[in-house]
Order: structure tokens, then C-alpha cells, then sequence
């Protein structure tokens, strides 16, 4: 930053370029000034306004565009700029113009506009482009209310002779339109007949063209019998490589495109991808790539071309290659091409090497049996060289692949077992560990897995040994073999002596518990087969805590931050559902976009998990409830509006045992506005087994800032579930202000805003269990058949296993066991196992069997819970729905 | 390019010989005059032009060899944070008054008391005019407006007062005169010294405003001139 102590020299014009040229370069560079920084240089560059070469001239220009967002008081240059507009250079008219547009605020617009308007019009292709570029910019900022007015101009402009022009025209009328559907469709049905002269424009056109038919389509109409379609497939033939790869692309992204309407869009690319730019060979196979995810089989025809790129030097499309190849190619290629990635494997960086797992975890689910093969590569690439996320996608396939094909557990952990003996990720080794010692003992041969773990107990740090402790006392818990439990024993004996506080407590924990101290002193006789058998069970429950860990933390964070301590903790209290944060369903989503067949290229790259929000926090920081403790249960926020109204609401249901609290998050989009108590009238008429309301309103809603109010309803009956609609009205009070100012009118009335209504059903009442149950039929044989309902239905409306399934679970917001919602494509049954929590605490398990039947699918459901009432109200809510 | 060189030693060498530059920095409260003064100095015309200059002007004018380089800042109170960056290192100062509008008087000697005190403008030269002399009710007496505006209490700049009428034209050729002859002898006289002992020069004008021959006197370092 010395530049910023020669800027001073700018005073002087003479050297000014030698000075701001290279300024410029370092803001370009992405070096930050400091607003103080930033305003002094600004200032002084004003002061070049006084000369008048055109070459300075445009870097004052260019200056003040780069300092605009970072320096203060930039509105100081309005009056030079519109100076310049009006002056007969049109070098000068551009340049001011989109400098101008850029740093005034939306009031001054209309003291520009009447300048702009006649640009838009002018003769000049640099000032009319530069005129309405700065009206897109304008409307992208919010500060475009004028530019809406604008329409003649810029439909004139369409007109221009120069096809810069009319690209920027045509954009610009189309954000000015973008909200009028059947503007849009006009605008774009008389640009199709008159054709474009830009390409850019044409690109454009596709672009709009597409949008409008997703838009249009629906269910059982072809894109054929679409009149827009035939325009993208008349840009498929078009002489220019941007407007045919652009639509191509389009077509590709239309809804439910049929493989008919997409086999030209794909030769058009299939041409591309012998191009010799390679720009455009990488935009063709990454679109390829892309629809490879979904239809594999249209791309099937490119098979040869992608071989070949294969060997490309541009290593993003080798990959790219690489990756629809495993999609597209037939399962009798795939050791084929193992072979070839492994060959350019260490050649290329991380993030393609994590694209590469992940298309292979996706054949091995795609084609099970040859998981082998496919199994040794994720092995090989284990030992290769790479950083943690590139092993983190590995261990994670592993992982899916151990739940998805049950066969290939065993070759799964002796892959990671030697994965862990030289392993520098220490989150890695103790996530292995862990699978290690849950897996390892059901395990034909344990014994072979405890070599690996000792290993780590001698040569690794504290967290990874205490990780391996665990894993060898799951052992000798799970184990019934005696010998086993004596070389367990013999080898935790050294960690007894660990130098690390939480190796040595958990070493001394599970000697004791598990009664392997009498194998370490030799001196007793070690306990008899049955007492053993007693002390396994002991430690299963010891270790079993009664409920999910996270909350568990969750409310001994709470207990110890509240900082009254007159009554014990009792675990007792602690939800048994699992807790709903945001963290949560990020990390679902994650999964799915990393690990389900839609994978697409680049997904799941880049998303990082958020830090975990807890939905529940604020209603319990509310004064109000906070003695009411945590709910059984959070819902994830649901809108009660469209997205671009007025004012926007979420709701948040909070289930309590003895309540139903409801927290709005109301959002206020109107910048005139200031809303005042703001509280939602809730009607519970339609619902029953709900009482008394008490509201809290939120005191205040300005423009932009997310406030909550609450509604706690009471609930009459434990055994009365609220099930049902309710309507929601937002009432308030409004207060005009001005949004330069931020000045409210004194007065304010009242107002009120319908909302949509809020949908109370049994999957609102239940809960995710916070832990699965490691075997559903033991849990389901401990439940009983006390309480149990079976019932059958036909679901008339579903056509396939897989939706009736997911119906299945949506309705009943249960969760599935044992993997038992992956369906096969083709299966003609399939039987889904869930579970659940009820509020406030019901244990629930489902056993349903699907079978598909010629018209509909049949259901056989047999539920189980601990309460009877709640059996049947399940039963019963199927059976409404259908 | 080579006639880029020699239009560049041309340049330089009417600099040596010929020319002096002046920049002058034109303040006041919004609507006092500035621009419609400025551009009387620079195109001779009067024009009754009522948009408020948002920012600033930047005006080139030759005036009897020299050249003047005048800021016409913004008067709006948003503006006023900014004027000290453009008067730095300048050769003058002129701070328009709108002699009619009694109602701000106050803030306008509270503006240029304020702006008079950064250090980094000390020993530059002040021009006041009390401008807009044609409208009835305007202050023309110096004397007033030195009280009204404490122009006495000024001690770190040469401070000259003149009672002008832009519409007019009242004034209008001695305050050019003025500011040419500052713009020569700031230039003759940074070879020499600073300006060691400033102290107030308020030029009292003998005949009435309206008379165009005003004969007013200026600092004791400039001989009195008449036009």
C-alpha cells in the first residue's frame, strides 16, 4: 500500500497514469483499501476533473467506478458527471453515464433519468449500450423504479443497427418485464419471429425461451407441441457455437424432457466435444455430465468421443470424461476404465479426485455385483496421496456402500482397517475406529479386527487411543467367546496406565464395567459365563443413555449456563426425540447430494455444514417460556406466504407436552413501512383438544429485520392430539415512513394480512428418534404387540413402490430402519420399517409391506406403540388421507 | 505522439513566460451565488440557473494571464464536510454570501469561522462577497457585514470584503481584479516568504452599491487600485 502515500502526487497531474495505472491494478487485484484510504484517494482523483485529456479522463472514470463502493461521499462527482453526460464527447457521455449510474442513490436517478432516456435512443452505439447497461444496473441495485418507465426507449433501441445494442436492450427489457408473464411472452415471441442480429442476444433469447417453458408445461404435453420449442431447435442448427451449445443446454435442462427431444441437443454436443477449443469441449462435456446424472442412457451414443477425452490435456475435462463415463458406460466397461483413471489419478487435484469417489460410490450402488472391483479402486486410491476431504469422500463411500450392500462389509473394513495403519487424519481413524467396534464383533472373524486397533493404542496420539479403547471394550461387550475377552483384557491392561486422562478413564471404565479386571490381576477367578452374560447387558444399558447424546449436551449446557443448581440434573427430562436444527437437514441434504443417484458433477462440492442452530433456542430465551424447558419437539420453519410479498412469514412449531407454542418470524419487504405490535390471530376452531391463547406480540417489524411473535395455545387432553387446520391472520399496526430518512409518521392504523393456514398433521406430532435402533426386530419384539393395529389399504393414486413409500413416510413423518427406504426401481414389494417418537414420548414402530398390484399398490401395515390411541390414530390418519 | 511532445514543451514554455495559474476555491451556503457567479466570470453572461450543484464545478477561465482554476463547491449542508479537501493549497478563497437572507447569516459566519480555522488552510487569502446587492433589503454597508459575520476576529488569513451584484454586474470587474492580483503575487510571493504577519484588510467601499465605478480599497501589501 505505499501506492496510497504517493497519492498525493495525483495533485500534481503531471505523471497521473504512471500513478493510477498501477493503483487501479492492485484494487483490481482484490487488494482492500481502507475506507480512509479509499475516500483520500478518491478526493484527490477528483481533482483531475480539471484536466481534459480523454486517456486521463477515462481513468478518473475508471478510478472512481473502483472506489465508489469503498470510499465515502462519492455523490461529490454527480455534478462533473452530469457535466460529462451532457458534454459532445461520446467517449465522455458512456463513461460518466455508468459511472454516474453506479454511485448515485435512487432519488438522483430522477434528476438523471430525462439525460438517460435520450442516450438509450442515441445514435451512438458506445452511449446507448452504455445507458441501458446502467438501467440493468440500476434495477439489480433497487434503485430501477424509473427505469421501468423506460419501455419505449429501450423497444426502440431493439431496433438499433448495432447488435451491441440490441443485446443490451434485450436484456434490460426483460428485466423490466420479468415479472409480467405475458409480457415476457410477447416480448420474446416477436424477438423469435424477427431474429436476432447478436448472437449474445439470440443467447439470450434461448435463455428466456427456456425459462418460459418450465414454466408452461405441464403434466402430459410434449415440448414438441410447445410453439417455443421450435425456436430452440432452430438455434440448435444456428451458425453461431454460443447460441447452439446454449441451446442445447436449455433443452437439457427442460423438466422431464423426453429422450426424443433431447437426441439432437445431444449430436449438437457430440459435435462440440471434437471441437478444438477447449473452452467449448469443456462445455459441452460438463453439459453432458450433467444429464448423464439423470438419463444416462441418452449420452450413451457419445460413448466413443468421451473415451477419447479421456486423454485430453485439459485435466477438468478428462475428469469430467471420466466421471459421465462411469454413469454412461455399460457394466462389462467398467474394470476398463478403473484401469484408466487410475493411470492420471495422481495427476489431478483434490476436488476432481472427490468427484471421481463419488461417481464410483454411485456405480457401486448402481451396479452391486461389481462392487469388488470398484471396492479395490476406492482402496487403491486410499494409499494414493491426498488431503483430508479427498480420504473423507472415500471414508464415506465405504460407509454408504456398508449400508447400501451388506456383502461388502467385510472387504469394507479390511479396507479401512489398513487404511487406519497409516492414517495422519485423526478424525478419520476415530470414525473408523468407531465402525470398527460396532461392526467388528458380528463379524465372522473379530479377532483379526483387534491387531488393528492395538496398533493405534501403541502408536497413535491420546484422542485416536482413546477412540481405540471403546472399540476393544465393544469387543469384549459384544463378545461371548472367553478368549476374546481375555485378550481384550490384556490389552487394555497397558492403557490402564495411559499418560492421558481420557484413554486411562476410559480404560479403567470399561475394565471395571465389564469385569475384565479379574483377567488383569490373574490373581480372582475370572467371572463365570453367566455373570459375564449379566455385566454385557450392565454395560449395554450403561452406555445406552437413555437419550440422544447431542441433547443430552444440549441440556447439560443449559443446566450449567443457568447457573441455579438447587435441583440435580435428571436425565430423565432430556427430549428422547432428536433435536431438529438446521445443521441437521443440511447434512441430510448433503448426503443425498453427495451419495443419491441424482448426483450431479459438482454437487455437493463446496457445501459446508453451517454452524448447528438450534431451532428451539429462541423460543426458550423468551421470557415468557422459558420455564416451560425444551420441547419434546421443533417443526423446521415453514412459509405461511408466498416468497415476494408484502411481508413474509414462517412459522415454527413447538410441541410441548401441556402446549402447542407457534413462532412466527415475520419479515417486513415494504421499505415505506413500519409495523408495529404485530401479533398473529390464530383460529383453533377447527382443531380440537386446544384451549386457552396467550400472544406475544412482537413490539416492532422494520423494513428487512426478521421479529418473532409467538402464540402459546394450550392443550386441554395429554390424549387430545391437535390435528387439523389453522387459519392465520397477521394483525398489526402500520406506520408510513420515509425510506431516504428513516423517519416515521406519527399516527399509524391498523391493519391485518391473511396468511396461509398452518397444516397441524400427525407428521407435525412426530418425532425423529435420536437414535435408531441398532436392529429394528429386537426393538420391535421389546414394544409388544400390546398396542398393536394392522390394517390394509390400497393406495389407489401411486403407481410405484418407491412413491407409495415415500408417501408412507411423508404422511407419518417416521423414520426408516435398516436402510428400508432405498427401494429397487423395478421390486414388485417391498416392506419398510420405521420409527418414531410421539408426542409426548409415544415410541413407535411400523412394519409395512408394499405390494405393487396391476392397477395400485397394496398395503399391509401393522403399527406398534405404547399407547393404543396412538396406534390407531395413525392407522386411521392413512386411511383418511387416502 | 510527437505533436502530443510539442504541444507539451509549447505548454511549458507559455507557463515560463506568459502565464500564471490560480485555483480558487469558491464556498457559501447553498443558493448564495457561487455557481451563477462562476459561470459570470467565465462566459461574461448572467444566468438565473436554479439547479443546486450537487458535488462540485470545475471551471478553467484565462483572465488578463492567468489562468483560473475555480472549485465551485456544493453549499448543501451534506456538501460543506468536503469543502476543506478542496481548499487546500489553493491560491484564494471566496466565500459567497446571499446579503438578503438574513435567516442564515449566522450559519453562514458559523460555516466560515469553521473552515477558516484548519490549520491547513492558514495564510491563504479570503475573499468575502456579500453578493445578490440588487435585492431589496440587502446588506451593502462593509462595515455591517464585517460585525455581522465577525470578520474582525479572523486573524490567520488576509480577509478582503466586497459588496457585489452578480445580476447586476456591480463589482463584478474588481473582484477579478482582486483575484488576479492575488494570483500573481501568491505566485511571486511563495519565492519569497510566507506570509509573516497577517492581519485583516476589509475593503471599504465609498459609493454606493449600485454605482458600478466602486473604487474599494484593498490590503496594505496591494496597492489600492481603481477600475
Amino acid at each position: 500500500m505505499a501506492m496510497v502515500s504517493d497519492e498525493r502526487a495525483l495533485a500534481k497531474y503531471k505523471d497521473e497514469d504512471m500513478i493510477m495505472s498501477p493503483l487501479l491494478y492492485l484494487v483490481g487485484q482484490g487488494d482492500r483499501l481502507t475506507p480512509e484510504e479509499a475516500t483520500e484517494v478518491f478526493f484527490s482523483v477528483t481533482k483531475l476533473f480539471q484536466a481534459n485529456q480523454p486517456s486521463l479522463r477515462r481513468l478518473v472514470y475508471l478510478a472512481i467506478k473502483e472506489l465508489a463502493h469503498t470510499a465515502e461521499e462519492v455523490i461529490i462527482v454527480t455534478n462533473c458527471l452530469t457535466k460529462d453526460i451532457n458534454s459532445d464527447v461520446d467517449m465522455y457521455r458512456a463513461n460518466a453515464t455508468r459511472v454516474l449510474c453506479k454511485i448515485t442513490d435512487a432519488q438522483m436517478v430522477q434528476q438523471i433519468e430525462r439525460y438517460l432516456k435520450q442516450e438509450i435512443v442515441d445514435k451512438n452505439p458506445v452511449v446507448a449500450s452504455a445507458a441501458l447497461v446502467s438501467g440493468q444496473q440500476l434495477i439489480m441495485h433497487n434503485k430501477g423504479d424509473v427505469v421501468r418507465r423506460w419501455v419505449n426507449e429501450v423497444t426502440q433501441a431493439l431496433d438499433h443497427k448495432s447488435p451491441m445494442v440490441q443485446y443490451h436492450a434485450l436484456a434490460l427489457l426483460y428485466l423490466i418485464k420479468q415479472h409480467d408473464r405475458l409480457a415476457v411472452s410477447k416480448l420474446v415471441q416477436s424477438m423469435c419471429q424477427q431474429g436476432a442480429r447478436s448472437p449474445m442476444a439470440t443467447v439470450l433469447l434461448v435463455r428466456y425461451v427456456a425459462r418460459i417453458l418450465s414454466e408452461e408445461v405441464t403434466e402430459g404435453t410434449e415440448y414438441k407441441d410447445m410453439p417455443f420449442f421450435g425456436f430452440l431447435e432452430h438455434c440448435l442448427r444456428h451458425r453461431s457455437d454460443i447460441v447452439m451449445y446454449e441451446a442445447a443446454r436449455a433443452i437439457a435442462l427442460l423438466p422431464n424432457v423426453s429422450p426424443a427431444e433431447l437426441q439432437p441437443a445431444v449430436s449438437v454436443l457430440q459435435r462440440f466435444l471434437v471441437q478444438s477449443r477447449p473452452a467449448v469441449r469443456f462445455a459441452a462435456i460438463r453439459t453432458l455430465s450433467m444429464i448423464a446424472s439423470s438419463m444416462p442412457l441418452a449420452v450413451t451414443s457419445c460413448n466413443a468421443d468421451m473415451e477419447v477425452l479421456i486423454s485430453d490435456p485439459n485435466r477438468s475435462i478428462a475428469t469430467l470424461a471420466i466421471t459421465t463415463l462411469l454413469r454412461t458406460g455399460s457394466e462389462n466397461s467398467i474394470e476398463r476404465l478403473l484401469k484408466q483413471i487410475q493411470n492420471f489419478l495422481c495427476e489431478i487435484s483434490d476436488e476432481f479426485k472427490v468427484k471421481i469417489v463419488v461417481a464410483i460410490h454411485a456405480l457401486c450402488i448402481k451396479y452391486p455385483s461389481k462392487y469388488y472391483a470398484l471396492m479395490n479402486f476406492l482402496g487403491n486410491a486410499l494409499r494414493e496421496e491426498g488431503g483430508y476431504e479427498f480420504k473423507r469422500a472415500i471414508v464415506e463411500a465405504y460407509l454408504g456402500l456398508m449400508n447400501k450392500i451388506p456383502e461388502s462389509k467385510e472387504t469394507c473394513l479390511s479396507h479401512l482397517c489398513e487404511f487406519i495403519e497409516d492414517c495422519e487424519h485423526a478424525q478419520l481413524s476415530t470414525r473408523v475406529l468407531h465402525l470398527l467396534g460396532k461392526e467388528g464383533p458380528h463379524m465372522p472373524e473379530p479377532g483379526k479386527y483387534i491387531r488393528y486397533i492395538y496398533n493405534r493404542l501403541i502408536l497413535e496420539n491420546a484422542v485416536v487411543r482413546a477412540a481405540a479403547v471403546s472399540a476393544l471394550a465393544s469387543f469384549a461387550a459384544e463378545s461371548a467367546s472367553e478368549s476374546l475377552r481375555k485378550s481384550v483384557a490384556i490389552l487394555l491392561r497397558q492403557s490402564l496406565m495411559d499418560s492421558d486422562d481420557e484413554v486411562r478413564d476410559r480404560a479403567v471404565f470399561f475394565s471395571q464395567k465389564l469385569g475384565l479386571e479379574a483377567y488383569q490381576k490373574k490373581a480372582t477367578a475370572p467371572p463365570g459365563p453367566e455373570e459375564v452374560a449379566e455385566l454385557q447387558e450392565d454395560t449395554k444399558q450403561g452406555m445406552n443413555i437413555p437419550c440422544p447424546v447431542p441433547n443430552l449436551e444440549v441440556e447439560l449446557t443449559r443446566y450449567l449456563s443457568s447457573g441455579i443448581f438447587d435441583t440435580p440434573f435428571d436425565m430423565t427430562k432430556v427430549s428422547k426425540a432428536a433435536l431438529v436444527t438446521s445443521k441437521d437437514s443440511e447434512v441430510s441434504a448433503r448426503n443425498e447430494s453427495l451419495f443419491g443417484d441424482s448426483t450431479g458433477p459438482d454437487a455437493g462440492l463446496g457445501v459446508s455444514a453451517k454452524a448447528q442452530v438450534d431451532l428451539a433456542e429462541e423460543v426458550m430465551a423468551t421470557p415468557e417460556f422459558s420455564s416451560f424447558g425444551r420441547p419434546f419437539k421443533s417443526c423446521p420453519p415453514k412459509d405461511l406466504t408466498e416468497a415476494e410479498t408484502e411481508y413474509t412469514a414462517k412459522v415454527i412449531v413447538h410441541l410441548y407436552e401441556a402446549h402447542v407454542i407457534l413462532e412466527f418470524i415475520c419479515v417486513n419487504t415494504l421499505n415505506d413501512q413500519l409495523l408495529e405490535d404485530v401479533f398473529i390471530q390464530v383460529d383453533t376452531s377447527d382443531v380440537s383438544g386446544l384451549g386457552g391463547m396467550t400472544i406475544v406480540p412482537a413490539p416492532r417489524l422494520a423494513y428487512g429485520e426478521p421479529s418473532r411473535s409467538y402464540v402459546c395455545i394450550d392443550r386441554t387432553e395429554v390424549d387430545e392430539y391437535p390435528l387439523g387446520q389453522l387459519a392465520c391472520t397477521m394483525k398489526f399496526s402500520v406506520k408510513d415512513m420515509d425510506p431516504t430518512t428513516g423517519e416515521a409518521d406519527e399516527e399509524g392504523y391498523e391493519d391485518e394480512y391473511g396468511l396461509d393456514d398452518l397444516e397441524l398433521d400427525v407428521a407435525t406430532l412426530m418425532a425423529k428418534p435420536g437414535e435408531l435402533p441398532s436392529s429394528f426386530k429386537s426393538a420391535w419384539e421389546a414394544l409388544g404387540p400390546d398396542n398393536e393395529v394392522a390394517d390394509s389399504f390400497m393406495l389407489e393414486q401411486h403407481d410405484s413402490i418407491s412413491s407409495a413409500v415415500t408417501a408412507v413416510m411423508d404422511l407419518l413423518g417416521m423414520t426408516a430402519c435398516d436402510g428400508t427406504d432405498n427401494v429397487n426401481d423395478r421390486a414388485r414389494g417391498h416392506i419398510l420399517l420405521l420409527t418414531g417418537v410421539f408426542v409426548p414420548g409415544v415410541q413407535v414402530m411400523v412394519h409395512a409391506k408394499f405390494v405393487l398390484t396391476s392397477e395400485c399398490v397394496a398395503l399391509e401395515l401393522v403399527l406398534r406403540s405404547e399407547l393404543h390411541a396412538v396406534s390407531e390414530l395413525l392407522a386411521n390418519s392413512i386411511s383418511g388421507s387416502d | 505522439m510527437f505533436s502530443q511532445l510539442w504541444q507539451n514543451i509549447l505548454e511549458w514554455l507559455q507557463n515560463l513566460f506568459f502565464q500564471q495559474e490560480m485555483e480558487l476555491t469558491i464556498l457559501g451556503l447553498q443558493n448564495a451565488g457561487k455557481t451563477t457567479l462562476v459561470n459570470l466570470i467565465s462566459t461574461g453572461d448572467f444566468t438565473d440557473d436554479r439547479i443546486p450543484t450537487v458535488g462540485f464545478n470545475m471551471r478553467r477561465v484565462q483572465k488578463g494571464g492567468v489562468t483560473l482554476k475555480m472549485w465551485d463547491l456544493g453549499g448543501q449542508a451534506r456538501f460543506r464536510t468536503m469543502w476543506e479537501r478542496y481548499c487546500r493549497g489553493v491560491s484564494a478563497v471566496v466565500f459567497v454570501i446571499d446579503a438578503a437572507d438574513y435567516d442564515r447569516f449566522d450559519t453562514a459566519r458559523l460555516e466560515l469561522q469553521d473552515i477558516l480555522s484548519r490549520r491547513a488552510l492558514d495564510g491563504i487569502p479570503v475573499l468575502v462577497l456579500a453578493n445578490k446587492s440588487d435585492l431589496p433589503g440587502a446588506v451593502k454597508d462593509i462595515d455591517e457585514i464585517i460585525n455581522t459575520f465577525g470578520l474582525t476576529e479572523i486573524n490567520n488569513h488576509e480577509v478582503s470584503v466586497y459588496s457585489i451584484s452578480a445580476k447586476n454586474r456591480v463589482n463584478i470587474d474588481v473582484t477579478l481584479q482582486w483575484l488576479i492580483d492575488h494570483g500573481s503575487k501568491k505566485t511571486s510571493a511563495s519565492t519569497a516568504a510566507a506570509v509573516v504577519n497577517p492581519a485583516l484588510h476589509n475593503s471599504q467601499q465609498s459609493t454606493p452599491a449600485q454605482s458600478a465605478s466602486a473604487a474599494p480599497t484593498t490590503s496594505t501589501e496591494t496597492p489600492p487600485s481603481t477600475s
